[in-house]
C-alpha cells in the first residue's frame, strides 16, 4: 500500500468508462458560465480535470442535503430508522482541500454519538484525489490552511505529470480498484522525478495566502471576540446563507416530520440548515439568541478557526475559498482575517 | 368525525392558484381523500358549510372587507394562499397611485360604478392561520401546509431567503451571469422553481422579516444595478408590505 502507480492519459477515458459500468462515478463538470459542479458521469472527456471549487462539496455524497432518517406510522408507537441503501459511489477529481473536508466531517461524525447514516454512506465511498499544479484563483487559501499537498482522505490520488497521472494508493480499496481496471502500471523513476518536479514547482507558486500564521489563528480569533470588523460584516451581509451551504466542513442540520395525506404514516428528514439563516438561533417565544447578522457570521468564524481546534485538535478551515467566492456581499476571508490580525497586534 | 369540509373562496386575483390545485395531478385524488370540497369556482359551484376556508386574491373593496369578515366567523381554520392573498401580490401597485386617478385610468366612464380602496393582504384584515405564498402557489408546499391545518399543527414559511434552497439545488448564481435576481431577500419555500428552470426569482413570496437592506444596496452598487430599478421589481410584488404594522409580527405568524 502506499506505493505509486502510473495512468496514461491515452486511458483516462476508458478508465472511467469502465468504472462507470461497475458503479456510479461522480466528479466535476462544468455547470453554467463560471462553475462547476460534482456530477454523475459515463466518461472521462465529460469532466473538467481542471477546476474551480465545486458550487457544493462533496459532502453532499456524504451527507445529502435531504435525507430521510426515520419512518414512522402514528398506529404504531415506534419509530423505524432509516439507514439510506445507497449504491457504492466512486468520487473522481477531489481536490485536496476537499480531501480535508471529508476528513474533517470524517472525524466530527465518527466521534460518538456516531452519525449512523453519514457513516454508512461512507462506506460504500471511493474517494479519488486530483491534485492542484496551480492555484485555482486569488480567493483560495489552501497554503496558509496547509492543504495544498495530499495527506490522506483518499483511496487514490492523481498527479497530472503531462502524459500520465503518477497515482498514488490511500488504501486497500483504492488498490484494488486500480488493480481491477487494468490500466496502471508501476511508475518508473522518471515518473517519480516529473512529481518531484511539479511538487518543487508547487512550493514556488504556493505562498502563505494570509496575513495569519496558522500557529496564531484560533489566538488571533479569541481575542477578537468584541471586534468592529463583526459589525462592518454585520453591516454588509445579507444572509442569504451561501457561505454556510458551500462549506465543506459545515454539516448543521434541521429535523423536520413530514407526514402523509392518509395522516398517519410519515417521514423525519433532515435538511442542511445553517447559522446564518434568521431562524438557526430563533426559539419559541420568538427569541433569537443571534438576530444581529454580525453576531452569526462571527460564530462562523469561531466554529472553524476556533472552537474545533478545541474539540478535535484541528481547524475547519480548508482554505478552498468558497465561502468568499460565493458571498453576496463580498464578504472576504482573507480580509477579514487580515483585519482581525492587525487588530490583535495592538 | 367526517372529512374536513374545504371551501376555497377568490377576491383580486388571477385564480392562477385555484388552476394549480387542480391541475396538482395524482396528489389531487389523495388530497379529495383526505377533504370535502364544498366550494372551488374554477371546477364546481355549490354554497354550504365549511371548516376549512382557504382564501386566494387580495382585498380591493369594501365589498371584499365585509365579505371576509364573513368567511372568517364561520371557518376555524382560514389558510391565505398566493401572493395576492399572503402579502398582496401584482395587485398591490395600484397603491403606487392616488386611488381616483388610478380608477379612473382603469375604468373610464365606468369609474363611478367602481369602488376602490388600497389593496390589502388577507392577514391584514382578519387573522389568518395558515400562510401559503408564491405566484403561483407551489404545489408541494400547499400540500405541505394543507397536512398541517388538518392534523391542527402550525405551518411555517421559512424565513431565510431562497439563495439557500438554490445553493442546496446546486443552481449556478444568476449574479454569476449577470442576472439581477430577488432571492437573496425572498422567503424561501419553493424550492428555487424559478431558479431551477432558469428564471430570475421575482420575489413572489415576500421579503425575509429581517432584510438586510444595507448589505442590498452594497450588492446594487458592486453590480451597478440602479436602485429605483429594483425598487419597482421589488414592489411588483411587495408594495403592500407598507400596510404590515410591524414587519416582525407578520413574521412571528407565519
Amino acid at each position: 500500500m502506499n506505493h505509486y502507480m502510473v495512468l496514461k492519459k491515452k486511458d483516462f477515458n476508458a478508465f472511467i468508462e469502465k468504472l462507470s459500468k461497475k458503479m456510479k462515478v461522480a466528479a466535476p463538470v462544468r455547470k453554467g458560465v463560471k462553475n462547476f459542479a460534482f456530477e454523475e458521469v459515463t466518461r472521462g472527456d465529460a469532466i473538467s480535470r481542471v477546476s474551480l471549487p465545486t458550487i457544493l462539496p462533496p459532502k453532499k455524497y456524504f451527507m445529502p442535503q435531504r435525507e430521510t432518517i426515520q419512518t414512522f406510522d402514528r398506529a404504531v408507537p415506534r419509530w423505524n430508522s432509516v439507514v439510506s441503501e445507497n449504491d457504492a459511489i466512486v468520487i473522481f477529481g477531489v481536490h485536496t482541500c476537499d480531501l480535508s473536508g471529508i476528513q474533517f466531517l470524517n472525524a466530527v461524525m465518527g466521534t460518538p454519538p456516531k452519525d449512523a447514516n453519514y457513516l454508512a454512506r461512507k462506506a460504500n465511498i471511493t474517494v479519488i484525489g486530483l491534485e492542484c499544479n496551480d492555484y485555482c484563483d486569488a480567493y483560495a487559501s489552501c497554503k496558509a490552511m496547509k492543504t495544498h499537498l495530499p495527506s490522506g482522505g483518499y483511496d487514490l490520488f492523481f498527479t497530472d505529470i503531462g502524459d500520465a497521472f503518477m497515482v498514488q494508493t490511500g488504501s486497500a480499496a483504492g488498490e484494488t480498484l486500480a488493480q481491477e481496471t487494468g490500466f496502471f502500471t508501476t511508475a518508473d523513476t522518471g515518473e517519480q522525478k516529473k512529481l518531484g518536479n511539479i511538487r518543487k514547482k508547487k512550493e514556488k507558486i504556493f505562498k502563505d495566502e494570509i496575513s495569519v500564521k496558522y500557529a496564531n489563528l484560533r489566538t488571533v480569533f479569541e481575542k477578537t471576540v468584541q471586534s468592529e470588523v463583526w459589525e462592518d460584516i454585520g453591516s454588509r451581509c445579507v444572509a442569504c446563507g451561501n457561505c454556510t451551504n458551500v462549506c465543506p466542513t459545515c454539516y448543521c442540520f434541521d429535523i423536520q416530520d413530514e407526514i402523509d395525506l392518509n395522516l398517519r404514516t410519515g417521514r423525519r428528514v433532515r435538511v442542511w440548515d445553517g447559522c446564518q439563516n434568521e431562524e438557526f438561533a430563533k426559539v419559541a417565544g420568538g427569541e433569537n439568541f443571534r438576530r444581529k447578522r454580525g453576531q452569526r457570521q462571527r460564530h462562523r468564524y469561531m466554529r472553524k478557526f476556533a472552537y474545533p481546534m478545541e474539540k478535535y485538535g484541528t481547524y475547519a478551515c480548508t482554505g478552498c475559498g468558497r465561502c468568499t467566492r460565493t458571498c453576496m456581499a463580498k464578504i472576504s476571508l482573507k480580509e477579514t482575517i487580515h483585519a482581525l490580525g492587525e487588530e490583535a497586534k495592538s | 368525525m367526517g372529512k374536513p369540509r374545504v371551501a376555497f373562496f377568490d377576491f383580486a386575483c388571477c385564480e392562477g392558484c385555484q388552476l394549480q390545485v387542480a391541475n396538482m395531478g395524482e396528489d389531487l385524488l389523495a388530497v379529495l381523500g383526505a377533504i370535502d370540497v364544498v366550494e372551488f369556482r374554477e371546477v364546481m359551484s355549490e354554497k354550504g358549510e365549511y371548516d376549512i376556508a382557504i382564501i386566494e386574491g387580495s382585498i380591493t373593496t369594501s365589498r371584499d372587507v365585509e365579505r371576509i369578515k364573513k368567511i372568517r366567523q364561520k371557518a376555524k381554520v382560514l389558510m391565505a394562499y398566493g401572493s395576492c392573498a399572503t402579502i398582496g401580490g401584482v395587485n398591490g401597485m395600484k397603491n403606487n397611485f392616488e386611488l381616483d386617478h388610478i380608477r379612473r385610468y382603469v375604468y373610464k366612464d365606468a369609474a363611478k360604478y367602481f369602488e376602490t380602496i388600497p389593496t390589502r393582504a388577507v392577514h391584514q384584515v382578519v387573522p389568518v392561520d395558515y400562510f401559503v405564498n408564491g405566484c403561483p402557489i407551489y404545489i408541494p408546499e400547499f400540500v405541505k401546509a394543507l397536512k398541517c391545518a388538518l392534523i391542527g399543527i402550525p405551518y411555517k414559511v421559512p424565513d431565510h431567503a431562497v439563495c439557500v434552497e438554490c445553493k442546496l439545488n446546486e443552481n449556478e448564481c444568476l449574479y454569476d451571469k449577470g442576472l439581477t435576481c430577488l432571492g437573496p431577500v425572498t422567503k424561501a419555500g419553493c424550492n428555487s422553481w424559478c431558479v431551477n428552470h432558469n428564471n430570475i426569482c421575482y420575489g413572489c413570496r415576500g421579503m425575509v422579516t429581517n432584510p438586510a437592506e444595507n448589505g442590498a444596496r452594497d450588492i446594487l452598487e458592486k453590480y451597478k444595478i440602479p436602485m429605483p430599478w429594483v425598487e419597482n421589481k421589488m414592489n411588483m410584488y411587495n408594495k403592500v408590505r407598507e400596510h404590515d404594522e410591524k414587519e416582525e409580527a407578520h413574521g412571528k405568524k407565519c
